[in-house]
């Protein structure tokens, strides 16, 4: 591994190790550009990992703080918790689920054909689908991705078994979709063995994460140095107005001042903002990027809810990989269906710690005890689709100071009537698939805290419009990017992994080819 | 001869805390008396009747909220806080109240923060007990036994089997 001092300007330094700081890093020391890496949680590793629902959960997320404002669920069922991301070198590539769709071009493009939708404030992406295809190749490639580049789809379980069933009977297109979980050995990581816990770590590997893949080829390259437990706390500028330094805090408690060539926020859709919000100076009293206001704004989490249904029968759900089942007929724009956007369903699986805890929080007595005891006997089936940009969906700073000094972050967000639209089309849809296979009770469950947050720091053609252009470089500040999922244009319906990893790696290469010409 | 366990704990997890069987179990908690201690135990089991559960199961839920008083004081309020609510809300002690009476002082109480912290600490530690997994068909960890890919990870055959899936 690599090993640069503090006041070595030349160094590019990125906040956050996940699918997006973590790909881009490597993807740049590949190209010889010299990378700090911090990551505020610790190095793990397999062995370190556990096949349990709540040690995993405990082991792995973000726990800071944060609070809850606004009509959605969420606020009342998680209030200090609303959004579920990860504290760990590999971030949240460390506990996803592997779910590897692509965009469809309507989703580039969401202003253009939803119209103009009260309340809202749809843009479309500053690039196409034909300018990101490249990457979603090389993406597919890098992480092994199903039924893709020749590697067979994951082996259907028993839950897909269900949702296979019904979706059949009713007439809709299903396989068991696409993940970056091997189904025969590939590129040095072993098949799946089907335990059921993609979600606490992946202790044998078949998953692709940046921890596992893009973080060892980084550090063997000797461009790239790792510093875990290492919390970024405020961006630094100089006269010029470029970002000069990141300020973080160490294990020990001891705060460093690491110089820049170029800064990388990639914190994940709450951190990324809050980060630029508190790096406010006098040059940017808003906040570092912020000029025209969109720092934090736009927030989305996607419409993610489960359907859990009884049978008559054993499912035993919990064996296997836990989302490998796709229909795909609900994911394109159809007005005639009553609202904007479309949905991807999929499987979901839990065990039965978490499947008690969320099927719906607040709910208790006979009734709950007489489904959760038929745990044996129960499916799952999920969708993830577009919800609607607004303006005050957003993170904000409160009052309240964390241990480190910075405020803790709230997140506001109301639903808007487009998202309630297609919550109720999709959770019938959900529950018409399960009772086609012969569900005796289907229970509508809400959103579990946001996974898939997006939006917060967006990109866009036009400044006025957003926070960076669309290779994730701030507008405001010329050496400043964004490589998470805050960076994106609008929501999409799928899963955003597979598009953050691909934007990530058109970004390495952007920036490379800019510092080769000495414009960055 | 009873049928093996198809419950599994993760080996690097802790074991279930052991509490005496008998009447006496309260006195093993560090903080709770043992009669906050029944109010608590009567609470998840009125929240949380799973006729079919014996007693030790709900003991070690009570037992884990025990312990999440003693690492923090505004948890310990709040427990606090429960009982009094709860015991407060009729002319007899909880306890002693009829499962109807129980049901409806929980419901009058439903809204407030004490009943949001024991009603989700409830969920969070019943439901991660072993021999809850065991009683209701979860089986839990598989990596150290090989995951399920050899252990019916795809036996379910009361539906039609899908095609192979293409390449």
């Amino acid at each position: 591994m690599a090993r640069y001092e503090l006041d070595d300007d030349g160094v590019v330094v990125i906040i956050g190790s996940g699918a997006g700081g973590g790909t881009l890093a490597n993807e740049l020391a590949q190209r010889g550009v010299e990378v700090v890496l911090l990551e505020a949680g610790k190095h793990l590793t397999a062995e370190d990992f556990v096949n349990d629902e709540w040690g995993g959960y405990e082991m792995l997320s973000w726990l800071d703080k944060r609070t809850a404002s606004g009509s959605w669920r969420v606020a009342k069922d998680h209030p200090t918790a609303p959004s579920w991301h990860c504290k760990v070198v590999g971030g949240t590539s460390v506990h996803w689920s592997a779910c590897c769709y692509r965009f469809i071009e309507d989703d580039f493009r969401a202003r253009t054909v939803y119209g103009d939708i009260p309340g809202t404030t749809l843009i479309d992406w500053p690039l196409t689908l034909a300018e990101i295809e490249p990457w979603y190749d090389r993406a597919e490639a890098k992480m092994g991705v199903t039924g893709t580049n020749g590697l067979p789809p994951l082996p259907p379980n028993n839950n897909y078994k269900v949702m296979r069933a019904g979706a059949a009977a009713l007439g809709l297109t299903v396989s068991t979709g696409r993940h970056a979980i091997n189904s025969i050995p590939y590129d040095g990581r072993p098949a799946t063995i089907q335990d059921g816990f993609t979600i606490t770590g992946d202790k044998v590997g078949s998953r692709w994460s940046t921890l596992n893949v893009e973080i060892p080829r980084g550090l063997a390259t000797g461009k790239l140095e790792l510093r875990p437990e290492s919390r970024a706390v405020r961006i630094e500028h100089d006269a010029a107005g470029k970002a000069s330094a990141v300020v973080y805090v160490d294990a020990a408690g001891v705060t460093h001042r690491q110089k820049a060539r170029a800064v990388v926020l990639a914190g994940n859709c709450v951190e990324t903002p809050r980060l630029l919000l508190h790096s406010a100076s006098a040059r940017f009293p808003n906040g570092l990027a912020n000029g025209w206001g969109h720092v934090g704004r736009h927030y989305l989490r996607h419409i993610v809810q489960t359907v859990w249904s009884l049978f008559d029968k054993p499912v035993n759900m919990h064996r296997g990989e836990l989302m490998a089942g796709l229909v795909t007929d609900y994911v394109r724009h159809d007005p005639s269906r009553g609202f904007a956007g479309g949905y991807l369903i999929e499987l979901n699986s839990m065990g039965l710690p978490t499947t008690a805890a969320f099927l719906d929080p607040g709910w208790w007595g006979r009734d709950f005890v007489s489904v959760i005891e038929q745990y044996r006997n129960m499916a799952g089936i999920f969708m993830t689709g577009e919800d609607m940009p607004q303006a005050d969906n957003r993170v904000t700073l409160t009052d309240e100071l964390d241990a480190y000094g910075v405020p803790v972050a709230n997140i506001h967000y109301d639903d808007h009537p487009n998202d309630l639209k297609m919550r109720s089309h999709g959770y019938k849809s959900l529950t018409a698939i399960h009772k086609a296979a012969g569900a005796k009770r289907s229970i509508e469950a809400p959103s579990y805290p946001a996974s898939h947050n997006l939006g917060s720091c967006r990109m866009a053609q036009r400044a006025e419009d957003g926070v960076v252009d669309g290779y994730g470089r701030a507008f405001e500040v010329p050496n400043l990017f964004i490589a998470d999922g805050s960076n994106f244009a609008s929501g999409g319906a799928a899963n955003p992994t597979l598009t953050i990893v691909a934007l990530a790696m058109r970004q390495a290469e952007f920036m490379a080819e800019q510092m080769a010409a000495g414009a960055l | 001869m009873s049928a093996p366990p198809i419950a599994h704990k993760d080996p690097k997890m802790p074991p279930p805390i052991a509490l005496p069987e008998g009447a006496d179990w309260a006195g093993a908690l560090g903080v709770f008396s043992p009669g906050v201690a029944e109010t608590l135990l009567v609470a998840a089991r009125t929240l949380y009747p799973h006729d079919g559960l014996p007693e030790r199961v709900y003991r070690r839920v009570v037992a884990h909220l025990d312990r999440m008083a003693a690492a923090s004081p505004l948890a310990a309020q709040g427990f606090a806080e429960f009982v009094d609510l709860l015991d407060g809300a009729f002319p007899l002690p909880f306890i002693e109240l009829s499962e109807g009476f129980r049901v409806q002082v929980l419901k009058r109480v439903e809204a407030s923060a004490p009943f949001r912290l024991v009603q989700r600490s409830t969920v969070r530690f019943l439901y991660d007990d072993i021999e809850v997994w065991e009683a209701f068909g979860y089986e839990g960890a598989a990596v150290h036994l090989g995951g399920y890919v050899n252990r019916g990870f795809d036996d379910l055959d009361w539906l039609p089997e899908p095609p192979a899936p293409a390449v």
